[in-house]
C-alpha cells in the first residue's frame, strides 16, 4: 500500500514519483519487466503531448494510480508500436465493449475505440482543433463531443488510422450514427452491423435472461447472434485468421478476469465507509473494459494492482475523503475529467455509476456457445434498452449501494439526453424519494465551473440536510 | 373503426388497413411550447410536437413509433408514461443490405400486426384483405404522383399528406391546370418531415419566384413507398409489402444511406431543379449531418433552413432567406 492516501496535482507527483524511483518500487520507462512491455514514467511527461489538462487534475496518490495513468495516456503510442509489428488495426465504434471482446481473442488484432477521441478536447484543452476540424465538415457544436473524433480521421495525429471500421448502427444515438456515416462519406469506409432496440418479451414469446439482469426475446438474441457472425467473418478477413469458438471462449475469459476485477474494484470503491479510491480513478478503471486500452495483459495487471491497494485502504479504514461525503449515483461519462474531481472537492462522493457501458461491465456466460453469450452481452447494453429499463436498473444499483442522490450528467448535443433525464429522474424518485440532479458538461467546464460547483454544492447541501431529518 | 397513429413512413398503411383498423399519418401543426415534458433542450422540434400531439389526440385508438430515429424511440418512453393510449415500438432497421435485416423488419410487422389484433383488429392473412388494399393504396399513390406536375407545390404535398392521413379517397384534382405547371425557377425541397406549419414553405417558394418541383421531404414523395410489383402481391402480400416500404423508401438514417443519393440523383435531374432548399429542424442529427455532404456532393446552391419549428420569428426568418436564395438563383 502507498502512503496516506490522498488526491494531489500533477507536480506533487513528480515528486513522489521521484521518491518511488529512489525506494525502487517504480521503473524508467522504456524498460520490459517480464517480457512485459513497460509504460512507466513520471506523468508530466504527457504534457509534451499537449495534454494540458493534466495540470488541472487531482490524483489519486498510489503507485497503482499512476500506472493507471501511465497506461491510459501511452495508448497512442501502444497503437502505433502494434502496426509497426504488423497487427491488425480494428478500429471498432459504438457498441462499447462487444466487438473488441472478439477482436482480442485473434492472435494478431488490436482493437480500439476511435469514439474515444471525445476526451482529446478536454484532455489537450481543445488545443489539437478537432473541434474545428468537425465544424468545418457541417458536424458543429449541436452534436455530441464524440464529433471530436472526425478532426483525429482528418489530422491522423491521435491514433493510426485503422485498417478497418467496425461501427453497430439501429438502437444507438443519432449523433454517433450520423458522425459515423459522415465519415463514411470522407473515404473511410465502415462495416456497419445491426444492434435492434431490446424490448420486452411478449407474453409467450421465449425469452432469454441477460447479464445485468434484463430480458430480451429469444429471436432477438439470434438475430445479434447472426449479426456477430457477420462480424466475426469481417475480423477473420482482417486478421487473416480463423477464429474458432475456443479461442473465442479463451478471449471471453479473459474478459470476464478484467469484469471480475472491476466488479470488486466497484464494490469496494461504493460501499467501503471511507472512500478508498477518488472518482476519476475509478471511472478511468472502468474505461478499461470497453477495449482493454489496447493491451488485454496490461488492463488486467493495472487492475490487479489497483485493486490489491484498495483492499489494503479498505482494511487499514483509510480513505481520500471525508467519512460523511454525500454518495451519488453518476448517471453518463463526463466529457470534462475534472467535474470528477469538482464533486468530491464540493463534499460528494461517487456511490454508483452507470456511464452508458454497463454491459462491458458484466461477467460474459462462459457456459454457452461463445457467438450466443456476447449477442447476450451486446443486447444488455444499458443505451439499446428504453430509458426505463436503464433507470430499473440504476434503482436496482442504487439500492444494493445505498446512494443518497442520483447525478444526471448531461452531454451536450446528445440525442438521448434530451429525453431520458426525465425519464429516470421520474423512476428514482417513485422509488426511492432522492434528490435527482441534472448537468450539463462540456469538454472544457472551465467558464461554467462556477455554475457547475455552484449545482453540486447545493446538491451536496441537500443531502447532508436531508440525513437531520 | 378505431383510429392507429403513427408518423413514421416505414409503418404500411396498408398493413394497419388490412387488419380492419384506420391507419392515420399524423403530422403536427408545430413544436409548441409547454406540452407533456418538462424540458425540452435538445430535443428535436418533430419529436416534441409528435408527442404533444398523440397526447392531446382523441381520436386515436394506438400508437405505432418506430426505432429511426433515436429521439422517436425515447419519445417511446414518455408516451408510455404519459398516455393512455396503447403504444407500440416497431424496430425498425438502419441496415438495408442483408437479409437477417429484411427478415427482421417482416418480423415486426407481424408482430404490430399482434398488437393491432390485439387492439380489436382481425388477421390479414386469412383472405385477400391484404392484397386487394394494397392495390387500392398503389393505385391511389400512382394517381397522386401523375398529378404531381400539375398541381401547385403546396397543394401536391398537402395531396400527399391527406392521404397520409385518410388513406386512399379522394384522388387528387389534377384539371387545376390541365397542363404540366412550368413557371418558376424549378427547387427541391430536401430533409426530414415537414410540420404543417412548414407547408408555407410551398408559397414562400412561389412567392420569391420559384417552384418547388421535387419533395424530398420525409413528408413528400420520398416518404412514399415504391410501387408494388403485381404479381408479387398476389403471390405473396406481405413480402411485397415489405419490398416496397423497407427496400423502397430512401432515408438519412440509413446505413450506409448511399441510396438516398442515388434516388436525389436521379430525381434532381429528372425534374432540372436549379436549386435546394434543406429543411432540418435543430437537433436533428441525422439531417444535419447530410447538410455538408450534400454542399460537397451537387453542383446545385443548397440554402440551409434550420428551423425550431415554433414562432413567427423563425418563419419570418425562412422566407427572408428564400426570398434571398431565389435572388441569387
Amino acid at each position: 500500500m502507498s502512503d496516506k492516501p490522498k488526491r494531489i496535482t500533477l507536480e506533487e507527483w513528480d515528486l513522489r514519483y521521484e521518491q518511488l524511483q529512489r525506494a525502487g518500487v517504480r521503473q524508467p520507462p522504456a524498460v520490459a519487466i517480464g517480457g512485459r512491455p513497460n509504460y512507466d514514467g513520471p506523468l508530466s511527461r504527457h504534457l509534451e503531448d499537449g495534454d494540458q489538462r493534466l495540470l488541472k487534475l487531482r490524483y489519486d496518490n498510489s503507485a497503482a494510480a499512476l500506472r493507471l495513468w501511465n497506461f491510459l495516456l501511452t495508448e497512442e503510442d501502444r497503437l502505433h508500436q502494434a502496426r509497426a509489428k504488423g497487427k491488425k488495426l480494428i478500429g471498432t465504434m459504438k457498441d462499447l465493449g462487444t466487438v473488441p471482446v472478439m477482436a482480442y481473442s485473434f492472435d494478431n488484432v488490436v482493437a480500439f475505440y476511435p469514439d474515444g477521441a471525445w476526451w482529446i478536447p478536454c484532455v489537450m484543452e481543445l488545443s489539437a482543433g478537432l473541434l474545428s476540424i468537425a465544424d468545418s465538415l457541417g458536424i458543429d457544436e449541436s452534436f455530441c463531443p464524440v464529433r471530436a473524433m472526425l478532426g483525429a480521421f482528418v489530422t491522423g495525429a491521435h491514433f493510426p488510422v485503422p485498417d478497418r471500421l467496425i461501427c453497430s448502427v439501429g438502437a444507438t444515438c443519432d449523433d454517433f450514427s450520423a458522425i459515423a456515416q459522415r465519415l463514411n462519406s470522407l473515404g473511410h469506409p465502415i462495416f456497419w452491423w445491426e444492434i435492434p432496440h431490446r424490448r420486452k418479451p411478449d407474453p409467450n414469446e421465449a425469452a432469454i435472461n441477460l447479464p445485468g439482469g434484463f430480458r430480451a426475446p429469444k429471436c432477438q438474441v439470434e438475430f445479434v447472434k447472426s449479426e456477430l457472425a457477420r462480424v466475426k467473418a469481417a475480423l477473420e478477413e482482417s486478421a487473416g485468421e480463423q477464429l474458432d469458438e475456443k479461442k473465442l471462449s479463451a478471449g471471453i475469459k479473459e474478459a470476464n478476469q478484467v469484469r471480475r476485477y472491476l466488479a470488486e474494484l466497484r464494490h469496494l470503491a461504493f460501499t467501503a465507509e471511507l472512500c478508498p479510491i477518488p472518482a476519476l480513478e475509478m471511472l478511468i478503471a472502468e474505461m478499461l473494459a470497453i477495449h482493454f486500452c489496447s493491451d488485454r495483459r496490461e488492463t488486467i495487471e493495472v487492475l490487479k494492482e489497483l485493486l490489491g491497494e484498495v483492499k489494503a485502504r479498505v482494511q487499514a479504514g483509510i480513505g481520500i475523503l471525508d467519512a460523511d461525503a454525500a454518495k451519488i449515483f453518476w448517471v453518463n461519462p463526463v466529457a470534462d475529467l475534472q467535474v470528477m474531481n469538482l464533486l468530491e472537492d464540493c463534499g460528494g462522493r461517487v456511490c454508483g455509476t452507470e456511464y452508458l457501458f454497463t454491459h462491458a461491465l458484466d461477467a460474459i456466460p462462459e457456459d454457452l456457445p461463445a457467438l450466443e453469450a456476447l449477442a447476450r452481452m451486446a443486447l444488455a447494453d444499458p443505451m439499446v434498452g428504453s430509458s426505463t429499463e436503464r433507470a430499473e436498473r440504476i434503482c436496482t444499483d442504487i439500492r444494493k449501494l445505498g446512494a443518497e442522490a442520483v447525478l444526471i450528467s448531461r452531454i451536450p448535443g446528445a440525442s438521448h439526453c434530451a429525453l431520458e433525464g426525465e425519464v429516470i429522474g421520474e423512476i428514482v424518485q417513485d422509488k426511492f424519494d432522492i434528490p435527482v440532479l441534472e448537468i450539463e458538461v462540456p469538454p472544457v467546464t472551465d467558464s461554467m465551473r462556477p455554475t457547475v460547483r455552484t449545482r453540486l454544492e447545493a446538491l451536496v447541501e441537500t443531502i447532508k440536510a436531508r440525513r437531520k431529518r | 373503426m378505431k383510429t392507429i397513429i403513427y408518423t413514421c413512413p416505414y409503418v404500411p398503411a396498408e398493413w394497419i388497413a388490412a387488419h380492419g383498423l384506420r391507419p392515420s399519418r399524423v403530422i403536427p401543426d408545430a413544436a409548441e411550447a409547454g406540452g407533456a415534458l418538462g424540458r425540452v433542450e435538445g430535443l428535436c422540434p418533430y419529436v416534441q410536437g409528435f408527442i404533444n400531439e398523440v397526447i392531446t389526440n382523441k381520436q386515436a385508438g394506438g400508437i405505432v413509433i418506430t426505432t429511426v430515429c433515436d429521439q422517436m424511440r425515447r419519445a417511446f418512453d414518455i408516451l408510455v408514461r404519459r398516455c393512455d393510449v396503447p403504444v407500440f415500438l416497431m424496430n425498425v432497421p438502419n441496415t438495408w443490405q442483408s437479409l437477417g435485416v429484411q427478415k427482421l423488419y417482416v418480423d415486426e410487422l407481424k408482430r404490430l400486426g399482434r398488437f393491432l389484433i390485439g387492439l380489436g383488429g382481425k388477421s390479414p392473412l386469412l383472405d385477400d384483405a391484404l392484397a386487394e388494399i394494397m392495390l387500392k393504396y398503389d393505385t391511389a399513390r400512382t394517381s397522386i404522383l401523375a398529378a404531381g406536375g400539375y398541381l401547385p407545390a403546396r397543394e401536391y404535398a398537402e395531396t400527399i399528406a391527406e392521404f397520409s392521413r385518410d388513406g386512399p379517397g379522394r384522388m387528387p384534382n389534377n384539371t387545376t391546370s390541365p397542363e404540366p405547371l412550368i413557371e418558376g425557377l424549378p427547387l427541391a425541397i430536401v430533409g426530414g418531415p415537414l410540420m404543417r406549419r412548414d407547408f408555407d414553405i410551398f408559397d414562400i417558394a412561389e412567392q420569391a419566384g420559384g417552384r418547388i418541383v421535387l419533395d424530398a421531404a420525409e413528408t413528400g414523395e420520398r416518404g412514399m413507398c415504391t410501387p408494388f410489383d403485381r404479381r408479387e402481391l398476389r403471390d405473396g402480400p406481405l413480402m411485397e409489402l415489405a419490398n416496397a416500404y423497407f427496400g423502397g423508401i430512401q432515408d438519412a438514417s440509413r446505413r450506409p444511406n448511399s441510396e438516398l443519393y442515388k434516388w436525389l440523383k436521379r430525381k434532381l435531374i429528372d425534374r432540372g431543379v436549379r436549386g435546394i432548399i434543406f429543411h432540418r429542424y435543430v437537433w436533428c442529427d441525422m439531417w444535419h449531418a447530410e447538410l455538408q455532404r450534400l454542399k460537397d456532393w451537387t453542383d446545385l446552391p443548397v440554402l440551409d433552413i434550420d428551423t425550431t419549428g415554433d414562432n413567427e420569428t423563425h418563419r419570418h426568418r425562412t422566407a427572408n432567406r428564400i426570398h434571398a436564395f431565389l435572388e441569387t438563383l
